[in-house]
């Protein structure tokens, strides 16, 4: 420990002198922060609901041109298909029947409907809510139900299954909401740190002497990993936030980014699961949790000051540990459930499915929030931590600053004179 | 305006796939997938039941409302139809739905799903109606016609009835009556009725 920073030195660096930094910062929070506020609007005043969009009318009628759909096309719609509807009432009410003569089954002839757009369907899907006494006594109340079937296809036994309407409140309203507060928001608290502390600097400037911290390999694998991952949150992010981003150019464009999306997420997995395999064997040993990390998170590793003394780290402090371990279990996790969802019916059923899709839409929205801070710490976050990982060398005064111990140890074992 | 709907009469549906098989021919559902399927709820035993079930063309439905690319689209009539083209595969509609009706092709590359089918309640799709594009994609559609689904129009006991909901609800409604009794208008609570009744 004789080597720990001495808390008279002198300060030479001051996160506040990143102006440059700051600035952009403060413009990033800014936004983040108007997205915020759309995001929670829409978390509690949008409506889910299903409303149509599409609407059917007799564009041709016994021969005649009607022209373009109004109100009289959609009602002679609903007029042919009520009409049509009563030949299945029962035989001796509508035949075929010995002692009925057989009805005409054929509408009107040279009847033909068609389609278009529509708007301010919201009013139908209110309406169809509603019911009276005598629905509602023929109602058979809502319950999971499975059978048999006799035909030979997954899933052909199952009748009802209510949880369907619950998964869609989980993945719509929940997930994706929250997921995005989520995201949005450790966005915005990052650049607000950013403009009032600016970044986490070097306080005693360079040394200009570095020291080893990863090699080669250990920084192929982390490279490896981590553009798996964003390619894997990219593709992940366009397929549950599509709808909102890529909505403004045109539902093709959208079909487009869905199905890149689809088949790049697949091809990145398996890179990502090598990468959080090698990292396991790699660091897991270093980042056991022990009594250190309580007091680095107590003081939340010395981050709020310039000067430190900054809490005694080894090879690895407590952020860095947990950090790891949601890399490497959410990421076990996310692999788990991802290869469950690419094998439909292989070793699961549509109940295991669902909640499978619901862990990994969750777990995944939350990592992307992690590791958004995680990049943000290694790059305009702290001054000199991002060649760790790059380059494989940290400054000795940066090393100093943030893992004293691991450094004491290194310099111990090579030198001999200290410890 | 008419709101279609599907009503089984459990107490009717004598489990003869009619209905299954008519469907697979008029729209020549691709090879592995099923639109309309007729399950049995205990089989063999006192008051065995048996129920036909397809899409059943939720009010709210929650297959649109999970559909990442916006593939799925209700229209004015109640009916939910699909958009093959823009369909991605990634089976949300399938976890959303109640009654199991989306079907995935499943012999494609690394698992992947292949984009969805269901029952368009013979309704098409998107395509211009009644064009032979539409028909390869999303079988016949009937209701450009004027005429309903094939699956209750094949139905020899007529158990399953399609159309406006107030007319079948008024013939079951007539026939539980004649008879005296009647198992109810199954899946019609979470299909239709999201919320409780005003």
């Amino acid at each position: 420990m004789s080597d720990a920073l001495p808390e008279n030195d002198p300060v030479i660096v001051h996160g506040r002198d990143f102006v440059r930094y700051r600035i952009w910062g403060g413009i990033v929070a800014f936004v983040l922060f108007v997205a915020l506020i759309f995001q929670a609007y829409f978390l509690f005043f949008g409506d889910g609901r299903t409303v149509p969009e599409v609407r059917w009318g007799v564009t041709e009628y016994n021969g005649r041109d009607m022209g373009v759909q109004d109100a009289a096309s959609g009602l002679l719609t609903a007029t042919a298909l009520a009409d049509r509807t009563t030949f299945q009432a029962e035989r001796y009410q509508t035949g075929p029947s010995p002692k009925e003569a057989r009805p005409d089954y054929s509408v009107v002839p040279d009847t033909k409907m068609t389609t278009a757009p529509m708007e301010g369907g919201g009013k139908f899907t209110e309406s169809w809510a509603i019911y009276g006494d005598d629905i509602g006594a023929a109602l058979r109340p809502a319950q999971r139900t499975v059978g048999i079937s006799s035909l030979p296809y997954p899933n052909a036994a199952l009748f009802e299954r209510p949880f369907g309407r619950d998964w869609r409140l989980g993945i719509a309203d929940i997930a994706t909401h929250l997921g995005a507060m989520a995201i949005l928001g450790m966005g915005f608290l990052l650049a607000l740190i950013l403009a009032v502390r600016g970044r986490v600097p070097i306080a005693h400037g360079r040394s200009g002497v570095t020291v080893k911290r990863f090699n080669l390999f250990e920084r192929s694998v982390h490279w490896m990993t981590s553009i798996s991952f964003i390619a894997l949150a990219l593709t992940g992010l366009t397929i549950a936030f599509g709808k909102t981003l890529f909505a403004p150019f045109g539902e093709a464009g959208l079909g487009a980014a869905g199905w890149i999306s689809t088949w790049g997420h697949m091809m990145f997995f398996p890179s990502f699961t090598i990468g959080i395999i090698l990292m396991t064997v790699m660091w897991a040993g270093r980042n056991i949790p022990e009594r250190l990390d309580l007091h680095w998170l107590r003081r939340l590793g010395g981050m709020a000051t310039d000067g430190g003394p900054n809490p005694p780290a080894k090879k690895f402090n407590a952020g860095q540990k947990l950090i790891f371990w949601s890399a490497v279990l959410g990421g076990a996790l996310m692999v788990v459930s991802g290869v469950t969802l690419m094998f439909p019916y292989f070793w699961t059923t549509l109940g295991t499915l669902s909640w499978a899709m619901l862990i990994h839409a969750v777990i995944g929205l939350l990592l992307v929030a992690i590791f958004i801070g995680h990049i943000y710490i290694g790059t305009v976050g702290m001054q000199g931590a991002f060649w760790a990982m790059w380059g494989g060398e940290v400054d000795r005064n940066w090393a100093k600053e943030h893992h004293a111990l691991w450094l004491a140890r290194i310099e111990g074992r090579g030198r001999g004179d200290l410890k | 305006m008419a709101r279609l709907k599907f009503l089984c009469d459990t107490d009717r549906c004598i489990e003869c796939n009619a209905c299954a098989t008519s469907c697979k021919n008029e729209n020549e559902v691709p090879w592995g997938m099923v639109r309309r399927r007729v399950v049995t709820i205990g089989d063999g035993e006192p008051g065995e039941k048996s129920v036909a079930i397809s899409c059943m063309h939720c009010t709210d439905a929650p297959c649109v409302a999970v559909c990442p690319v916006s593939t799925l689209y209700q229209t004015d009539i109640g009916v939910v139809l699909h958009d093959k083209d823009t369909c991605i595969g990634c089976g949300y509609c399938f976890y959303a739905c109640p009654f199991g009706a989306p079907q995935f092709p499943r012999a494609t590359l690394f698992g992947t799903r292949g984009t969805m089918d269901k029952c368009t309640y013979c309704a098409g799709g998107p395509e211009e109606n009644g064009s032979e594009a539409e028909f390869r994609k999303y079988g016949r559609n009937r209701i450009a016609e004027g005429k309903l689904p094939i699956c209750a129009e094949v139905c020899s006991t007529r158990a399953l009835l399609a159309g406006d909901a107030d007319v079948i609800g008024e013939i079951y409604r007539e026939r539980v009556v004649a008879r005296g009794f009647g198992s109810g208008a199954w899946g019609w609570k979470t299909a239709y009725y999201p919320e409780e009744g005003v």
